[in-house]
This record gives C-alpha cells, sequence and structure tokens, in this order.
C-alpha cells in the first residue's frame, strides 16, 4: 500500500553547497521580482494620474450642468426635488476618485516596500557571488521578513467604505 | 454669512464641498492638509471646521487636539469627514475633540442637514 508523501526540496544539509547551485535562480528572480514590482507601481501611479485627471474634468462639466439643482431640494415641485436627489446622487458616486485615490496610494506604498525589500536580497546575492557566504544570505532574507511584517502593522487600511453608497453621519 | 473651513487633500473632495456649502449661503475657507488647515484657522475665525483624517503633514486628529488648544477653537463645531469607519478611531476621534463623523462618500442633503443642525446647536 502506498502512502501519498509531501514533496520535500532536497537538502543535504550543505548550506553553502545549496547556496551555490541555487544563487543564479535567486539573482534571476529577485531580478524579475523587482522589474514587476516596477512596473505595477508605475501603473499604479499612471492609474491615479488617470483618475485626478477624468475627476477634474468631470466635476466642472457635472456643476456647470446640474449644480444648482443641489439647492432645489428645499422647492415644492416634484420636478425640483427628483432633480435634487438625483444631483445628490451623482455628487455622491463622484467621490470614487477620492477613495480609489486612498487605495491605490496605499498599494503604492507596499509595492515600493516590497522593491526597496527585493533590491536589498538581490544586492546580498550580488555582493556573495561565490555564495560562500549563506549565513550572510540567510540574515539578508530574515531582515526582509522582519521588514515586511513591519511593514503590515504600520499600514492601517485607509477606507472603511465597501461600496459608494453614501456613509454614516453621527453627531458625539 | 457662518464661515466653514474644510480640510481635505483631495482637491475633488475640495471642490464638491467648496461647491455644495458656498450654494447653500456658507462662506467656505480651503486646506490641503492639517497644517494649512491650522494656519488658516488661526488667520480667520470659522464659525465650523470640516476635516478629514489622512491627510499628509499633518493628519485630522491632530489638527482636532491642535485646534482645541486654540482659545477661539474651543467651542466650534469640528466634523471628522473621511472614508475610515472604524469605532476605534472614532473614539479617538471623539477623544481629541471632534463633534461629530461623517463617512464618505457623503451625500450633499445629509451633509447640510447635519451642518445645520450641529451650528444651530453651537449657537444656541
Amino acid at each position: 500500500m502506498s502512502t501519498a508523501q509531501p514533496t520535500a526540496i532536497p537538502y543535504h544539509g550543505d548550506g553553502m553547497a545549496f547556496a551555490r547551485n541555487n544563487l543564479p535562480g535567486l539573482q534571476e528572480l529577485a531580478a524579475r521580482l523587482t522589474a514587476h514590482v516596477d512596473s505595477a507601481e508605475r501603473e499604479i501611479g499612471e492609474t491615479r494620474a488617470i483618475l485626478q485627471d477624468a475627476i477634474a474634468r468631470l466635476m466642472p462639466a457635472f456643476m456647470a450642468g446640474n449644480g444648482d439643482a443641489l439647492s432645489a431640494a428645499g422647492r415644492a415641485t416634484a420636478l425640483a426635488k427628483r432633480r435634487s436627489a438625483a444631483a445628490s446622487s451623482a455628487f455622491s458616486a463622484l467621490q470614487f476618485q477620492d477613495i480609489s485615490d486612498q487605495l491605490l496610494a496605499h498599494a503604492q506604498m507596499r509595492l515600493t516596500s516590497l522593491r526597496t525589500e527585493v533590491d536589498d536580497i538581490a544586492r546580498t546575492l550580488a555582493d556573495e557571488p561565490e555564495a560562500t557566504n549563506f549565513e550572510t544570505i540567510m540574515q539578508a532574507v530574515q531582515k526582509v521578513n522582519r521588514n515586511l511584517a513591519a511593514l503590515e502593522s504600520s499600514l492601517v487600511k485607509p477606507v472603511g467604505t465597501p461600496h459608494l453608497g453614501t456613509g454614516n453621519m453621527e453627531v458625539f | 454669512m457662518k464661515t466653514i473651513l474644510t480640510v481635505d487633500d483631495s482637491p475633488s473632495i475640495r471642490q464638491m464641498l467648496a461647491y455644495v456649502l458656498s450654494s447653500n449661503g456658507y462662506r467656505v475657507i480651503e486646506a490641503g492638509d492639517g497644517e494649512e488647515g491650522l494656519m488658516l484657522a488661526k488667520a480667520n475665525q470659522a464659525d465650523l471646521v470640516l476635516t478629514d483624517q489622512n491627510m499628509p503633514k499633518m493628519d485630522g486628529l491632530t489638527l482636532i487636539k491642535a485646534l482645541r488648544g486654540l482659545p477661539a477653537y474651543r467651542q466650534i463645531p469640528i466634523m471628522m469627514l473621511t472614508t475610515e469607519s472604524s469605532p476605534a478611531l472614532k473614539q479617538q476621534g471623539r477623544d481629541a475633540g471632534a463633534t461629530g463623523w461623517m463617512v464618505k462618500p457623503f451625500d450633499p442633503e445629509k451633509l447640510l442637514e447635519m451642518l445645520k443642525k450641529v451650528l444651530s446647536r453651537s449657537t444656541a
């Protein structure tokens, strides 16, 4: 009867040999990760700029066409009330840029930190071309682990609102 | 005419608030972060302050604490207008001296109602 065994990474106790055999792969991995993180960071920056530009163009156009409806709430006519409600609803939805920008800024901060950490590993690997100091590499990896754990606890979730429905209001 | 100081690092939110408030008879002063908000609050006596929480240079809670340290702002309503809605942060806001808490996105009509209520309470 055969039982499934978990696949283990072949490691024979020789840290230096292990590092020597895997160093080129790790260097390549670090370079690829840096490139991807770099691109993602740039793309988020571009998305934020596009959103900002879109809302800057949309807002004055919307206000010119519908802004007066916001002060129509007190008027008695059904049409004025409907226009006012529609304008209020559109105003609430237009706030998506502020909310999404905060989330994107948060993601950008994570990527910046990731890039810094990957760069750090890549530097350590480059400084140990012969992989003669396995301990140095492991120390660098542990440092990255600690830094990423610290990053997680330092980043407070910026947006509590999961949708664009209007939020609660409360007087203390 | 009542003066409202709005403090938010998002230009679009400031623009929206300015439009909604000024078209309903309020004078609006705008600041892009807590530091500028504090400076403008000292230079202009506002009747109400509406501030965001997450901002560069100085956040909303720090601004509230600084404003409550000024005699001219000890009794003035200060409302938080933020995407943050955690009870812990709300409690921090209350402890810092916030008068109320509004979660973005805001509904202009509800915002106006709330401000009217708070302002009438503070002048009563």
